[in-house]
Order: C-alpha cells, then structure tokens, then sequence
C-alpha cells in the first residue's frame, strides 16, 4: 500500500515538474542573476543553463516533432524534467504522513457528542456485548464503541491500527436493526479494521491531503485563506493542547480536500481589477501574471488527474475492501442474512451523518440515497390509498369516493402541520394522528405505514423523550424531501467521479452468492426498452465523455504552454534588465 | 570447488526454507493456544455469570427447583472438569443445556420475564453463549489450519519429529450433545 502511494505521489508529481522545471529553472537563473551583479560567475555557469534550457528545448523536440534525439540525452533531459516536482510530490506527501500519523482517520467523529454506550440500556448493552463477539470471532482485540445521538441510521470503524480502533454507532441504529443484523453491521466493521482497511483509508486520505496542500502551497502567495491554512497545518505540526488534537487534524484535512476544488476565492480577489486598487497593487498583478497562469495550470491540471485518475482508483480500491469486509462478515458470523437486512434497512435511510460529512466514505453504507435497488417509494395507488386513510380517519368522515395524487401531496402537507402540532401538545391533533395510524396500518400495510410517526413516539415527545423527538423530526425531514433527488456526495467522495461505496444491489448479489435470502422485489427486472435506451446513451455519451476529457487534456496543455510563454517574457525582461545593469 | 559451493547453496536454501516452515508451524500453534485461552475466558465468564441468574431467578421461580439446582450442579462439574479439551467440552455443554432449560422454565413466568434486572442478564448471558460460540469458531478455523498445516507436504517430514502434534477441536462426543428437555408439567 505505501509503495502504492509512493507511486501515485511520484505521478502526482508529474503534471506539477512540467510547470515546476521551468519556475525552478527561472528562479535559479534570477538569483544568477542577483549574484552576477555583485561578483561576476564563470562563463561556464551560463553556458551550463543555456545546455539545460536547450536539452528541454530538444526532449520536447523529440516528444512532439519525434525529432532523432541521443537516449542518454533524453535521459538527461527527462530527468531535469520531471524530477524536481516527482521530488516536491514525494517530499509534501512524507509531510503528511508525518503529520497525521498520530490522528489516524475518523478523529473528527469522536468530537461530536459521541459517548460511550449505557450499561443499563438494553439495546446499547447488546451493541456493546455485539461488538465484543464480533472481536473474539475475528480473534482482535475489540474495539471501543462510541455511539453518536444523531438522526442518521450508519456505523463506520475509524482509528488508525487494530490495536486502537473505534467503532462509532449512531444512536437510531440500534432502534433500526435487530440483533442479527447488528451483528452482520458490527461484523464488517470488525472484518474491516481486522483487514488493514484503516491503514488504507488513511494512506488513501494522505494522498487527497498531499494534492490539497500543493494547491494551498500554490495559493498561499495570494490570499489569506491559503495562508490560514498553511499557517493552522504549522500550529498542528509543533502543537501542544488543543491545536494538536485528532480533531484539528480532521479538520485540517477537510481544508485542504476543500482546497482541491477549482475555485479558489484569494485568487479571484487578487487579480481582481478593482477601482480601488492603488498602482502598487496593478504592478504586482502585472509581475505576478505568469504565476498566475502557473497557479491555474497546476490546479487544473490537479484537479483533472484527481477527478479522472485517481479519485476513481481510490474508490475502486475503496470499493473492493467493502467488498472483503463483507465476505468476512460472513465468515465471522456464518450468517449472511443478517448483514444483507442490514444494508437493506440502512440504505433506505436517506439521512446523513452529522458531522460525518468529510469521512463519509469511512461508513458501513454511503450516507446519501443508493437507488441501485428498488426503494419503497409510494406507487399512484398507495397514494391514493393514503390520501382515503388521511380523509377517513378525519372526525366528520369520507367526503370523496375517489382520491387522486394531488390529494395525497395535499395530505401529506397536511400530515405535518398536524403533527407539528401534536408534537407541540395539541390533543386533537394527536387523536387525528392516532385515527390515521390505525386507519393507514390496515388499509396499506407495510413499509409505508412504518415511514409514518408512531403514535407512540407522539406521547412520548409530548413527555420530553429525546430520543423520540429526534425519530419525528427525522420522519419529518424525509416526508418534506419526498421526490426530491439523489442527495450530493460528501466529501473527498465530492471529487472522484466514481462513489467509494458498492451499489446495494452489487453488495445484494454477492452476498446472496454466499448464501443469503434477498428479497429482490420487482427492482431486477430491467424491461428492454430501459436496456436498449441505456445501451444508446452509453454509446452516445461514451465517446462524448472521451472527447472531453481529450479536450480536458488539450487545454492543460494549453495553459502549461501558455504558463512558458509568459514566464520566458518575465524571466526574459528581469535578464535584460539585470544586463544592462550589469555592462554600465 | 565450484561443486562444494554448489552444496553449500543448497544446504544453507534447505536450512532457511526448513526455518520458515518450522516458524509457520509455531505462529499456528501459538494461535491455537490463544484460541484456546479466549475459549476459556469466555466459559469462566459464564460460571461467574451462572449464580447471579440463578438467584435473580430464584426470587420467581423457587419452587423449580430441580431446574435451578441442574444449573448450580452443571456449572461445579464444568469447573472441576479440568484440562482435557474433550472432558471440558462436554461438561460445558451440559452447562450450556441447563442454561437454556432454566430460560424456557422462566418464559412460563411473566413477571420473571419482565424483570428489568433479568433481561439484562439474560442479555448478558446470551452474550455470553454468543461469545462461547464465536471463540470456539474462532479456535476451530485455528485448529483447522493448524492440523492442515502440520499433516500437508512438506511439513509432514518434520512436525511429528519436532513434536507437533495435532490439536483437538472443541466439540462435544454425539451423546454428550443431548440436550436436557425442559419439563413443560404445570
């Protein structure tokens, strides 16, 4: 895994040498410069640099014109070429191994009221007895748990080596799935860390952080967010107390994720032209100009590599350690129908983990809706059906005999206002909750019956229970969102094109092939007409995504070339001036 | 003297390969041992478990006695059942029996069944059998690869002569597997 991340670093390196070389070169050829003026350097030392600037002259030369070029020379030339951003890539990244190796992954998640489970709470003492068997099944030493009081539904081992593991449980998790299933959950996560996957995640993580700090290294001459950012990463680094915690880490890390993004505010602002600017300011954006070019280049350039290349092999690699942890599931449990209505019960949830945002591909299932399998959502009749239940159980009866799905929209509005007042102790509201629960419970069995609030939960939360309130505003949350998208993908997930999870249906089948009952429902079926749309799309789309990420390449390469021409100007024009100041 | 290299070569190959599988044979062991030791954690949890249960349902359920007294009897066996992995299987089994007894006997009693106290010791129990379970799993996948590896080629020429013999597997004899039924007279 670290010669892996070696690799990707030293590839990482290679579109930041082709802007780097030059800067490099540049830099080194002013303070020639500088020292000429004071004490006059051999002429052999200028003719070096011109062989230098020639030998990347000719491999270019030869890459693009296939000019004949001697091998040993191209050796050469790459080298000079490609070496010192290979170098800068290789050295940030041992940087942050350095830096974060103490805070492990995850550590942002324990910050946010997470709390050791209650002896005296049955379902929080079977979690923690759960977690125990999981270990002595997988011969570790088991894990802490920690169980957060959130309205998301998901469970996710962070820490940083077997030996410290944590396993973070939401609350409503326990509320969701029976023993069985828990058991399934907890036995990934334990296979999970059992397999080395913390170490991944982390060596995954680190490499994310590395393409972030070069691009915060690259803006940190231009605005103060970049600075701020350098300068929390060296408070971190040399930190006693509270600025060298697991969770200044996390959060560190999340700047620098975020500085991957393309847009980039400090930049924006500096070469903003604005009237107030003095013509000191006008000046420096004039000197500064190539390094702008240089700045977009290499972020573009990140930004591609990232999004194309190794965002998707990170999720892909991702992807198939979800895999294994599963299988171990499996092979700790012997049980695979328990893992299967885990997955099942926990991808229907739609809510995300507070907090959990920036580690979501930590968790046991993605937070955001997988809509690879069939969901319950409400067909036209049931809709129907519970605009009548909705009607019916009213204190002055039916009006209508038939019912369409405007009245359920309209039902459904009504459904929460009532229930807000319910929960706020109105009491006729509460009887209209519980007419409407008995009414719904017999005339639509089922999962919808279940998405609506318990009654129960309503006189509980009249009486101040915590837990219940949060269950209702979770169900409240879902009901308003009814119909709208697939939720955005959080963090670093944000910037590969591929999720970091399995789909449902893909973790379904394989464990069906190792013996689970799963229940597929009308969702497997594909009718022709959706294969043959599909098939159209992929062959329209295919080539136009090709054509585009070509394009994407084209247009790197335009700013690198772009990014020379004008850093030879510049470099041209201080030469010449450094010459006539010299000869007078 | 190129041929007494060629000999050394050989020699010294055949030394570190022989090292290697003597040091897989002693990492599978080792393993076996702690499996074994995990196994034995867990059922001393279960005998320090045991009397709680029975008095926490003896407050309900006094007048069943020959079930309680069945669970205190088991669980002195299985205490004085020794080293012996196959005496000690059986004895915890009949432990594991009387338990379970003693649980259809306290469904009958609602008010046993309702108790917060007994719930979560039933819980804690169940945990328990859970955990047996899983640790015996856990030695038996390590006594399995442990057996395998001392009886394949080519590890065969050399374990029994190094004394490695094979492990035995935590698994009771087919009768002791009876389990006692509950007597459902009222």
């Amino acid at each position: 895994m670290t010669a892996l991340c070696v690799l990707t670093a030293l590839a990482m390196g290679i579109p930041l040498t082709l802007v780097l070389t030059p800067l490099f070169y540049a830099g080194t050829l002013i303070t020639a410069d500088v020292v000429s003026y004071f004490t006059p350097l051999p002429p052999g030392f200028w003719d070096t640099m011109k062989e230098v600037a020639y030998l990347a002259v000719r491999v270019g030369d030869y890459l693009f014109n296939n000019k004949p070029l001697d091998p040993q020379l191209l050796g050469i030339g790459l080298g000079v070429l490609l070496v010192p951003g290979m170098v800068i890539a290789l050295a940030l990244w041992m940087a942050i191994l350095a830096l974060f190796r103490r805070a492990g992954v995850g550590g942002a998640l324990t910050t946010l009221n997470a709390r050791e489970p209650n002896p005296h709470d049955l379902r929080e003492l079977q979690l923690a007895n759960v977690v125990q068997e999981m270990a002595i099944a997988a011969g570790l030493p088991a894990p802490r748990v920690m169980l957060m009081d959130s309205p998301g539904a998901n469970a996710a081992a962070i820490g940083n080596s077997p030996a410290d593991a944590r396993i973070v449980v939401s609350r409503r998790l326990l509320d969701d799935l029976d023993r069985d299933q828990m058991q399934g959950l907890l036995a990934h996560l334990i296979g999970s860390v059992g397999n080395g996957d913390l170490g991944i995640a982390f060596a995954v993580t680190t490499v994310f952080e590395t393409c972030g700090l070069l691009g915060t290294l690259i803006n940190a001459p231009f605005g103060p967010h970049a600075r701020g950012t350098l300068w929390r990463i060296v408070r971190y680094a040399f930190g006693r107390g509270a600025s060298g915690t697991p969770a200044e880490a996390e959060g560190i890390a999340a700047l620098l994720t975020g500085d991957l993004d393309l847009q980039s505010d400090d930049i924006d602002r500096f070469f903003d032209s604005g009237t107030r600017r003095g013509p000191i300011h006008k000046l420096l954006v004039f000197v500064f100009f190539p390094i702008f070019f240089t700045n977009a280049a290499i972020k573009f350039t990140l930004w591609f590599f990232l999004t194309a290349l190794l965002g998707p092999c990170m999720a892909l690699l991702w992807r198939s350690r979800r895999y294994l942890a599963d299988a171990s599931a499996v092979q700790f449990t012997r049980n695979p129908d328990g893992l299967a209505g885990a997955l099942r019960n926990l991808t229907q949830d739609e809510t995300a983990i507070p907090g959990g945002i920036w580690a979501s591909h930590l968790f046991v299932v993605s937070p955001g809706r997988d809509t690879s399998v069939r969901q319950d959502k409400p067909t036209g009749e049931q809709m129907r059906l519970v605009a009548r239940a909705w009607a019916e159980s009213a204190p002055v009866g039916p009006a209508k005999s038939a019912y369409t799905t405007g009245d359920y929209v309209r039902c459904c509005a009504e459904l929460i206002s009532t229930q807000r007042a319910a929960v706020g102790g109105d009491a006729t509201a509460l009887a209209r909750m519980t007419a409407f629960h008995g009414v719904i419970s017999t005339l639509v069995p089922g999962p919808i019956a279940q998405s609506l609030p318990d009654p129960a939960d309503l006189t509980a939360a009249l009486r101040g229970d915590p837990a219940a309130i949060a269950r209702l505003q979770n169900q409240q949350e879902s009901m308003s969102r009814h119909g709208q998208g697939v939720q955005k993908r959080t963090g670093f997930q944000a910037e590969s094109i591929v999720s970091f999870h399995p789909s449902l249906k893909r973790r379904l089948q394989r464990l069906e092939r190792m013996g689970a009952h799963v229940d597929w429902g009308a969702s497997q079926k594909w009718s022709a007409t959706k294969i043959i749309g599909t098939t159209i799309a992929v062959l329209i789309l295919g080539p136009l995504a090709l054509a585009a990420a070509a394009l994407m390449l084209v247009v790197v390469a335009m700013m690198i070339m772009l990014n020379l021409l004008f850093l030879a100007l510049w470099l041209f024009a201080i030469h010449a001036l450094f010459g006539l100041l010299a000869h007078r | 003297m190129e041929l007494s290299y060629a000999v050394l070569a050989v020699a010294i190959a055949a030394v570190l390969l022989v090292g290697m599988l003597y040091n897989g044979l002693v990492v599978r062991r080792n393993r076996v041992q702690s499996g074994w030791a995990d196994i034995d954690v867990q059922l001393k949890r279960r005998h320090d478990l045991v009397p709680n249960l029975v008095e926490s349902a003896r407050g309900y359920i006094a007048h069943e006695r020959e079930t309680l007294e069945a669970v205190t009897q088991a669980r002195t066996q299985a205490i004085s059942a020794g080293a012996n992995v196959a005496a000690r299987a059986s004895a915890e089994m009949q432990l594991g029996g009387a338990i379970g007894n003693l649980f259809a006997v306290a469904e009958r009693y609602p008010a046993l069944r309702a108790a917060e106290n007994m719930q979560l010791l039933q819980e804690q129990l169940t945990s328990t059998e859970n955990r047996i379970a899983f640790a015996r799993q856990h030695y038996n996948d390590t006594v399995l690869e442990y057996n395998t590896a001392v009886a394949s080629f080519p590890r065969n020429l050399f374990a029994g002569a190094l004394g490695f013999s094979p492990a035995a597997m935590f698994a009771a004899e087919e009768s002791d597997r009876a389990v006692p039924q509950a007597n459902f007279k009222l």
